[in-house]
């Protein structure tokens, strides 16, 4: 298995031994340069997955999807970013301009610092602590901040309701998303990312302990909803509320929410994807070495985004047939339901582990 | 999510099922021919429009059937001329004021008898709603919409048609006048060519 | 039906209009037609109907006139139903009603001059510009009553409090398929009232069709519902036809039904459709807007049209059907049955449809009847109100069909009802398709037709309720007065009704399942 942990040593290397760079100097042009590749990463993933969720939801809507612009229509993203940077970019007039200003900043901070902490490939992780899960979780929640913001900021009586609505459901679900990582906690025994994925070398999470599933299947619910995409997308349920918080942001402000709710989407199945489907672990059956050794082959960044697109085919799946819930439903469906369940399950799995 | 008549876990389970149910139709037709039609790029090969279909008005011209009919030949009418006679009764049944027609009158040296001739026969396309008034009120089959429907222009001014002055020849698409590629109720054509 | 007007005066109509209501048990108000009779002056005709012996009957009345106002008292208290209807009288011609707490204006703007539908309206260019400021707006309402001494009063009423949370849904807002404004008070999330404001995309086609010939008025029915356009057209060329006598051939009822049912299909779908796209749930719109296709080509092979069939002409129909019509509809009814059951499985019978559903925007049988909440939103509280049955036309006595009832009286059951109609209108196709006799299509009449002197009201069932003609000719070529009952109307006078402390996203539900489209109810 390539450990990617070489390549990373051998730029340290690079600047403080041949170039003889001070240790300041040469973490800061690291970091000037993994920032610089997270960003361009985090763009380039975006555009993919937008063109994706246009044929995917295309397709199974009987349709084609843009088809147009380049053959099977794969430039379609790229004139909408051109259009999306040329737009004017104006304000409402009584909006409160501060909070207005710095609500998007806030959602793609949020999205961003998430992303950060997704596992590439052994040793290819930006950040990598060792209370790794809990920083996840505590930095995704600023997003709702951003949602928030934007809506009162804008003086707008839909972006308020939108705002209330979205805060209410993020909040909420972050409950039972923070449950679904404990149990992972539980089963790996560490907080620290990679270490979770090393844990998984055996056999993925989900097939280490069998209450593991239901915890997959709430984190799939509750990332959804936290991720703002249907069937919980109310707090911009375009029948309702036009576009609900984001309203009123033209051009690039528009651009970052639209941006931050497809990586949100990546970065909840990339977790999902690195928690319980082994992250870059390839598929490994204890007993098989030789069929091991053949999965090794393939490289671990292969596996990370095989699984995390697949998660998100999934989300898509179920974006593109159900309805929209309504907010009490949705509160009802977290507290009555999935919030006890996954209480439950929690248990379960501890006792597992306990027996096992 | 209970209904009150089953238990609080035969409700979450039938729940499910139907959840369940979406998902498989939803994955059904993930995989089934798909229903867009592709123009522009099929506009020469696999576009079906309907015969009938409204998108401009013509004027008809004498054709060798016509030739046998005798009020045609009574009106002493070639080959390929209109068969309009300034009566202006589309005109006057036309709700919109689309058509306007202008004629003079002319004596026929031969007989001595006062006939009316038409001048121009101005029909404006942007004003038209399309309703066959004017068709129907037609004595002469003069006139009939034909379902060529590309009449986009850049210019308002270029909608204004003077019928009497051009041949129309079918429009912009072969074979569209007798409706184009076949149609099948129950199938899309995808294709482009 | 010809009408045979019960003569009422002022002073007794009040009395007599409670006691049809009470005591002959007519407790459908059909729809109100405000008219300038000319020398009687302005005054009302009132359609009624018992909705269980479905006899009808009307009344008028000539309103009083005191100094330049003209009064009537309102039956508001009779029928809420008359709520919209009354003030779109008063928009029109000018009639006070008194006791209406309501008394503003419905589809023109609030600074209008003068009545457009009396017979003295200045039409001249110069006086009627159009308006290039924004349209004054109160918040206060009017009610007029007379005091002692016989001197009109007026009464204000607020509409809503000084800091009400006021959400305006509309005019232009996904959900309200067209251009209606919904003036919604919320607490929260909780709807205290909803306040209909039409009248965006009202074209006075009542006022226009005085001044056209009868064939030239038929070209604007298609443009009211586009859904329903064979509907809209079938009830105007039916009164007309109905007042001149025309005997149609068989074929012509035969193709008239068929055509009917197929746009009433083509109705259900869009209504499938956008229900579901109202709940957010894109695919199932696109699902059925896939089979909606498949209708609309069988339509256009013959009427050549698509949303604007423009097929019903005075006398029959205005081209053969095609040669192929029939081959396709069969191929149409036997490919659609089975997707029918597909829109369930994706949306109808989904959980969460369910859930989003039940139990929202519920009005019961009475309030049905009371607001004139026809059509399957109607149908869906148990109110037999199909006109195809009560008043068969063409040959809707002679096929074998069910009028679909249900009695949830929510949203989920007019949504079922749509489902179940779909399946009835393929068995009528079915039961035609293959008997259609040869004969004329279409009866030639007079280069100028003209209809003998007299009143007439002729209804059909449209897509989303009763659309009626009122025609009152005075054997002119064009019509005295028309005037048509829209099938949404009276739908959204019964929002405020139905979805008072609901959710403002039971708004949107109720909105996608009580079927209305503007440009029908705005005219």
């Amino acid at each position: 298995m390539f450990d990617f942990s070489i390549v990373t040593k051998w730029f340290d290397a690079l600047l403080t031994q041949t170039l003889g760079l001070s240790s300041f100097w040469s973490i800061l042009i690291e970091c000037v340069v993994v920032g610089v590749l997270i960003l361009t990463a985090y763009a380039l993933i975006a555009i993919a997955l937008i063109f994706m969720e246009r044929k995917v939801c295309a397709y199974f809507q009987c349709r084609l999807g843009p088809m147009r612009v380049g053959p099977w229509g794969i430039f379609q993203v790229f004139a909408d970013v051109v259009k999306m940077l040329i737009k004017e970019i104006f304000t409402v007039d009584k909006a409160d301009k501060l909070l207005y200003c710095i609500a998007p900043f806030l959602v793609i901070v949020a999205s961003v610092g998430t992303f950060s902490f997704l596992p590439w490939n052994k040793g290819a992780h930006i950040l990598d602590f060792n209370v790794g899960v809990f920083m996840i979780t505590a930095i995704s929640s600023i997003g709702v901040l951003g949602v928030f913001l934007a809506g009162w900021g804008s003086n707008n009586k839909y972006s308020v309701i939108s705002a209330m609505r979205g805060a209410v459901m993020m909040i909420s679900y972050e409950m039972s998303l923070g449950l679904c990582l404990i149990s992972s906690v539980v089963v790996t025994g560490t907080m620290q990312v990679s270490g979770i994925v090393e844990a998984q070398n055996s056999a993925w999470l989900i097939f280490q302990n069998p209450f593991v599933w239901i915890a997959f299947l709430i984190f799939l619910i509750s990332g959804n909803a936290e991720a703002n995409r249907g069937p919980f997308d109310l707090a911009e349920a375009e029948s309702e509320l036009t576009a609900g918080y984001h309203t009123e942001y033209s051009g690039m402000g528009f651009g970052f929410y639209y941006l931050a709710e497809y990586l949100n989407l990546f970065v909840i199945s990339g977790i999902a994807a690195t928690v319980f489907l082994g992250g870059w672990m390839p598929l490994h059956i204890s007993g098989l070495d030789s069929f091991n050794n053949v999965m090794d082959l393939i490289p671990g960044v292969v596996w990370f985004f095989g699984k995390a697109f697949f998660v998100v085919w999934l989300l898509m799946w179920v974006k593109w047939t159900y309805p929209r819930l309504r907010i009490d439903q949705i509160l009802k469906l977290e507290w009555k339901y999935l919030m006890p369940l996954m209480l439950l399950v929690l248990v379960l799995i501890t006792t597992f582990e306990a027996l096992v | 999510m209970e209904n009150k008549d089953k238990s609080y876990f035969q409700g979450i389970a039938d729940g499910m099922k139907t959840l369940a149910t979406g998902l498989k139709i939803t994955l059904k037709e993930y995989f089934t021919p798909k229903s867009t039609e592709q123009y522009p790029e099929n506009r020469k090969t696999t576009l079906h429009v309907s015969k009938r279909h409204r998108g401009r008005l013509v004027f008809k011209r004498v054709t060798e059937q016509d030739l046998a009919d005798s009020k045609i030949q009574a009106r002493g009418l070639q080959l390929g001329d209109y068969k309009c006679t300034a009566c202006t009764m589309c005109e006057k049944s036309c709700p919109n004021d689309t058509i306007k027609i202008t004629s003079h009158m002319e004596e026929n040296p031969e007989t001595g008898r006062k006939k009316k001739v038409l001048d121009d026969y101005q029909y404006d396309l942007g004003d038209c709603m399309f309703c066959q008034l004017c068709v129907n009120a037609c004595n002469f089959d003069a006139i009939e919409f034909t379902n060529d429907f590309e009449n986009a222009v850049f210019d308002r001014s270029k909608l204004v048609l003077h019928l009497d002055k051009e041949v129309y020849k079918g429009g912009s698409l072969p074979n569209l006048i007798d409706g184009g590629a076949p149609l099948e109720i129950g199938k899309f054509n995808t294709k482009t060519k | 039906m010809k009408l045979n007007n019960i003569e009422l005066t002022f002073d007794n109509f009040a009395d007599e209009m409670a006691k049809l209501k009470n005591e002959k048990h007519f407790d459908y108000l059909v729809t109100i037609i405000g008219e300038d009779f000319g020398e009687e002056g302005l005054g009302c005709i009132y359609i009624l109907e018992n909705t269980e012996s479905h006899e009808r009957c009307s009344t008028k009345v000539i309103a009083k006139q005191i100094g330049e106002e003209y009064v009537i008292p309102s039956v508001l208290k009779l029928w809420n139903a008359a709520n919209l209807l009354e003030r779109e009288v008063f928009d029109f011609l000018g009639i006070k009603f008194l006791g209406h707490p309501d008394m503003r204006r419905l589809f023109l703007r609030n600074d209008f001059v003068g009545y457009p539908l009396r017979k003295d309206f200045d039409m001249s260019p110069e006086n009627n510009k159009f308006p290039e400021t924004d349209e004054p707006e109160s918040d206060f309402t009017s009610e007029w009553n007379l005091d002692a001494h016989g001197n009109l009063v007026e009464t204000k009423h607020r509409l809503f409090e000084e800091d009400e949370f006021v959400v305006n849904l509309g005019p232009n807002h996904p959900s309200t398929h067209g251009v209606l404004r919904l003036q919604t008070v919320l607490d929260g999330e909780t709807i205290k009232h909803v306040y209909p404001h039409l009248g965006y995309i009202h074209r006075g086609m009542e006022k226009m069709m005085e001044s056209m010939t009868y064939p030239q008025t038929l070209a604007l029915t298609d443009r009211l519902n586009y859904l329903c356009a064979m509907h809209h057209r079938h009830a105007l060329v039916g009164v007309i036809e109905e007042a001149m006598g025309i005997e149609l051939s068989e074929r012509i009822k035969y193709i008239r039904t068929i055509m009917d049912e197929l746009q009433r299909i083509d109705n259900h779908l869009l209504f499938l459709g956008t229900a579901a796209q109202d709940m957010g749930a894109l695919t199932a719109f696109l699902y059925c807007m896939r089979d909606r296709e498949h209708v609309l080509n069988v339509m256009e092979e013959t009427t050549g049209g698509r949303l604007i069939q423009n097929y019903y002409r005075i006398g029959g129909v205005q081209d053969d059907i095609d040669p192929n019509f029939v081959e396709n509809t069969k191929k149409l009814c036997k490919y659609l049955r089975p997707m029918v059951q597909e829109y369930l499985d994706v949306f109808g019978d989904n959980v969460i449809t369910h859930n989003r559903f039940e139990g929202v925007g519920p009005m019961g049988l009475e309030d049905c009847i009371n607001y004139a909440v026809t059509g399957p939103a109607g149908r869906a509280a148990g109110w037999h109100n199909d006109v195809r049955k009560n008043h068969p036309y063409d040959l809707y006595d002679k096929v074998e069909w069910k009028e679909i009832t249900l009695t949830g009286a929510d949203s989920m059951d007019r949504y079922m009802v749509h489902i179940h109609e779909i399946y009835q209108s393929l068995d009528i196709i079915e039961q035609l398709i293959d008997n259609i006799p040869e004969g004329e299509y279409y009866i030639k009449q007079k280069p100028i037709i003209k209809v003998p002197e007299g009143q007439w009201f002729f209804s059909v069932e449209g897509g989303a309720g009763e659309f009626g003609v009122y025609l009152d000719s005075r054997g002119d070529k064009s019509p005295y007065r028309l005037k048509m009952r829209p099938m949404g109307l009276t739908l959204t006078g019964a929002f405020d009704k139905m979805l008072k402390g609901q959710k403002i996203a039971d708004l949107v539900t109720t909105g996608a399942t009580i079927d209305f489209v503007i440009p029908d109810l705005d005219r």
